[in-house]
């Protein structure tokens, strides 16, 4: 009997977290044939917003961007502003904001991992990395006033100085975490149900990996030691002591190896914070906003996030408004290139884990 | 997919089972409610006998949130134009730009983060005077 | 390498923004030559994005290619000027797999044909008529002001200056009054 030949969407709704975009698929039976994908249902005009806004104004709004990670999109901004107009920032400021960085770094990877057992159908370890996102998030309430939505690194410094007793908190959450994290290594990593699953699957080829623009994960699942801390270092991640690591095979298992490995290292980076933060100024004085004009010149700032490489384009134009920011994330294309080309002659079942390994989230597709 | 044996990697997550002896993470809400930090950015307040109506609130706000108003109350003999600053809470977005750029420190953000409402012109929200 | 670029093609508008960003100026017609040239001679073969930003009172759209090394340690912008009435340049998706959906975001937004990419279908947008969105002569404001409703209960928002104005004239004028009444009073007297 030969198999029907049918197109269907794999639609906005998925099992595991991965956002609001679809796939349509060319199916014979069960193996996919041809993917196209479809983004559309997260767009808001970012880019057209911010021509009729101050630079204050504008950095208000630059968090929503990216759902899941609105930090490195706050440090990218206020880069590129500082870039362009001159501005220093102190030393005590730029640990607070690598601080911010690797909290929120150690946030996305926990949703990371709620969406990646999702997929797989181990829904525990969901719930589990939720519950343990949520004390970083109670951190940042503390510190900055609101949970997910900072609006915190603020061009020229950091908005608001570090309450009493903040260290201390974050000292017995790290503690915590270390322990926690071998638990998620025997309920998840080392699980062999997630195993037969993930090895084998969603294999990248390392030959074009890197002039085809892929970033983050991708990269170091094919063993490339790539990483926007080291090859071109910002703020004062090159006074900090720490690795990248990298596994050979490629595919999901691997990707999913490499994004446990960082979250040890990002507990690493924050003890060395929290052990070097000096004291001194959190925030340079500002002209007023009517009065804080960009000059005429455009950059190119960039920054790691924790699913790759995400860059801005900023120019400015003699006036107190910004005339262009386009802001290019990590998915853009791991969404459309990458993701068409691994789902050719794959299973159904297995598109939603290639969708979680590869990091892909469409609010930052389509701004 | 191929069956490997991997005694380990069948017998390890057996651990979940510890959950059943540990404490939930999760509260009895509305029984037990969770403590608000300091410094969280909640609804507004603004101090009327120190407000004195210069609207730089309203010229700050990106989403055009603020109407500034006459009321019927004692205003501040300061306040140039008599008229005071209310919210649409449709707009806002709780950046706190206009506390940051008011004169004399009266608008100010306060821990109240509930507000529930039949009427949609509830949500033109006037800051209590505290 | 700024030296054998300045030889070939004959631009003297090279700037070095930062160490290890660069940023080079050509005509049109010879961008793609440029990028051949620093893509075999010097290694930067990663395509990372291209923008464009709208210099309307110019009358040209600025659209730059970034690209950085295969080492990712330099990276350099490539901006080029093209008219803003007939947009159109040659695409780069036949070197470039990623140059495709990086063309069909800028197509749709701008309203800018490249010329042999064959996907320009639409990609954020639904049964979009009118301009492109991001041309500056597209005005948000006047847009929604004429095909959106607002709700109603702010129309009493008032503007702070007139009526700072207004009560400044009405204490000057309740001032001369009285003084008029005193002297009227003294007078009668």
């Amino acid at each position: 009997m030969e198999n029907k030949h049918i197109t269907i969407f794999h639609g906005p709704q998925h099992p595991g977290i991965t956002g609001n975009m679809s796939v349509e698929l060319d199916l014979i039976g069960e193996t996919i044939q041809k993917a196209t994908t479809h983004v559309g249902y997260l767009h808001r005009g970012f880019e057209k917003l911010i021509e009729r806004r101050t630079v204050i104004q504008a950095f208000t709004i630059v968090c929503r961007i990216c759902v899941p990670e609105p930090d490195p999109n706050e440090a990218n901004f206020a880069m590129a502003v500082e870039e362009l107009t001159g501005l220093e920032v102190s030393p005590r400021a730029q640990y607070i904001r690598v601080m911010v960085l690797e909290l929120s770094r150690l946030a996305a990877q926990f949703l990371w991992m709620a969406g990646q057992s999702g997929s797989v159908g181990l829904y525990a370890v969901g719930q589990w990395a939720i519950a343990d996102r949520d004390l970083i998030l109670d951190l940042f309430e503390e510190l900055t006033g609101a949970r997910v939505y900072h609006m915190y690194i603020y061009p020229g410094g950091v908005r608001r100085d570090l309450p009493e007793g903040f260290l201390q908190k974050v000292q017995k959450l790290l503690i915590y975490m270390k322990k926690r994290l071998l638990d998620y290594d025997d309920i998840f990593i080392n699980n062999a149900s997630f195993k037969n699953r993930a090895i084998g699957v969603g294999v990248v080829n390392k030959d074009e990996a890197i002039q085809n623009a892929y970033v983050g994960q991708v990269l170091r699942g094919c063993g490339i030691k790539a990483d926007v801390r080291k090859d071109a270092p910002y703020l004062v991640y090159n006074e900090l002591d720490f690795e990248v690591p990298t596994q050979e095979a490629g595919d999901v298992y691997a990707r999913a190896l490499v994004r446990r490995a960082e979250m040890d290292q990002s507990v690493h980076i924050l003890e060395q914070v929290i052990a070097k933060m000096p004291e001194g100024e959190i925030m340079n004085k500002l002209p007023t906003h009517r009065k804080f004009k960009l000059p005429r010149d455009d950059t190119w700032v960039k920054v790691e996030s924790a699913r790759g490489e995400f860059a801005y384009y900023m120019a400015g134009d003699g006036s107190e408004n910004i005339r262009r920011m386009q802001v290019r994330g990590p998915s853009l294309v791991h969404g459309f290139t990458l993701l068409e080309k691994l789902l050719v002659g794959q299973e159904l079942s297995d598109v939603a884990l290639i969708m979680n390994s590869l990091g892909i989230c469409p609010p930052e597709i389509e701004r | 997919m191929k069956w490997s044996v991997d005694i380990k990697g069948v017998i390890s997550p057996l651990k979940i089972l510890n959950a059943f002896w540990q404490k939930p993470n999760t509260i009895a809400y509305p029984a037990v409610k969770k403590e608000t930090a300091k410094g969280y950015r909640g609804f507004h307040t603004n101090l009327l006998a120190d407000c004195i109506g210069c609207a730089n609130c309203q010229d700050v706000c990106m989403n055009d949130a603020i109407d500034m108003i006459k009321v019927d109350t004692e205003y501040n003999a300061k306040n140039s134009s008599q008229c005071i600053p209310r919210i649409d809470y449709g707009r806002c977005c709780w950046c706190a730009l206009c506390t940051d750029v008011c004169p004399p420190n009266s608008l100010k953000l306060d821990e109240e983060f509930v507000g529930v409402s039949k009427y949609a012109s509830d949500f033109l929200y006037m800051p209590k005077d505290k | 390498m700024f030296d054998a670029i300045k030889n070939q093609f004959a631009t003297d508008d090279i700037l070095i923004k930062r160490a290890d960003l660069y940023k080079v100026n050509v005509t049109r017609q010879r961008v793609f030559e440029l990028i051949t040239f620093i893509g075999n001679n010097y290694n930067y073969k990663t395509l990372n994005a291209i923008t464009c930003t709208d210099w309307i009172e110019e009358g040209h759209f600025a659209l730059t290619y970034i690209i950085s090394t295969l080492d990712r340690k330099s990276t350099i912008m490539v901006q080029t000027m093209i008219n803003r009435e007939e947009a159109h340049i040659d695409s780069l998706s036949k070197e470039f797999i990623q140059a495709e959906i990086f063309e069909r975001d800028l197509a749709e937004m701008y309203g800018i044909n490249f010329i042999g990419n064959d996907n320009l279908k639409e990609l954020s947008l639904e049964n979009w008529i009118h301009t492109p969105p991001l041309r500056r002569e597209f005005d948000t404001l006047e847009f929604v002001n004429n095909n959106l409703t607002f709700r109603e209960g702010r129309e009493d928002n008032l503007d702070v200056k007139v009526e700072m104005k207004r009560i400044r004239a009405e204490k000057k004028a309740a001032k001369e009054a009285a003084k008029k009444l005193e002297e009227e009073v003294k007078d009668g007297k």
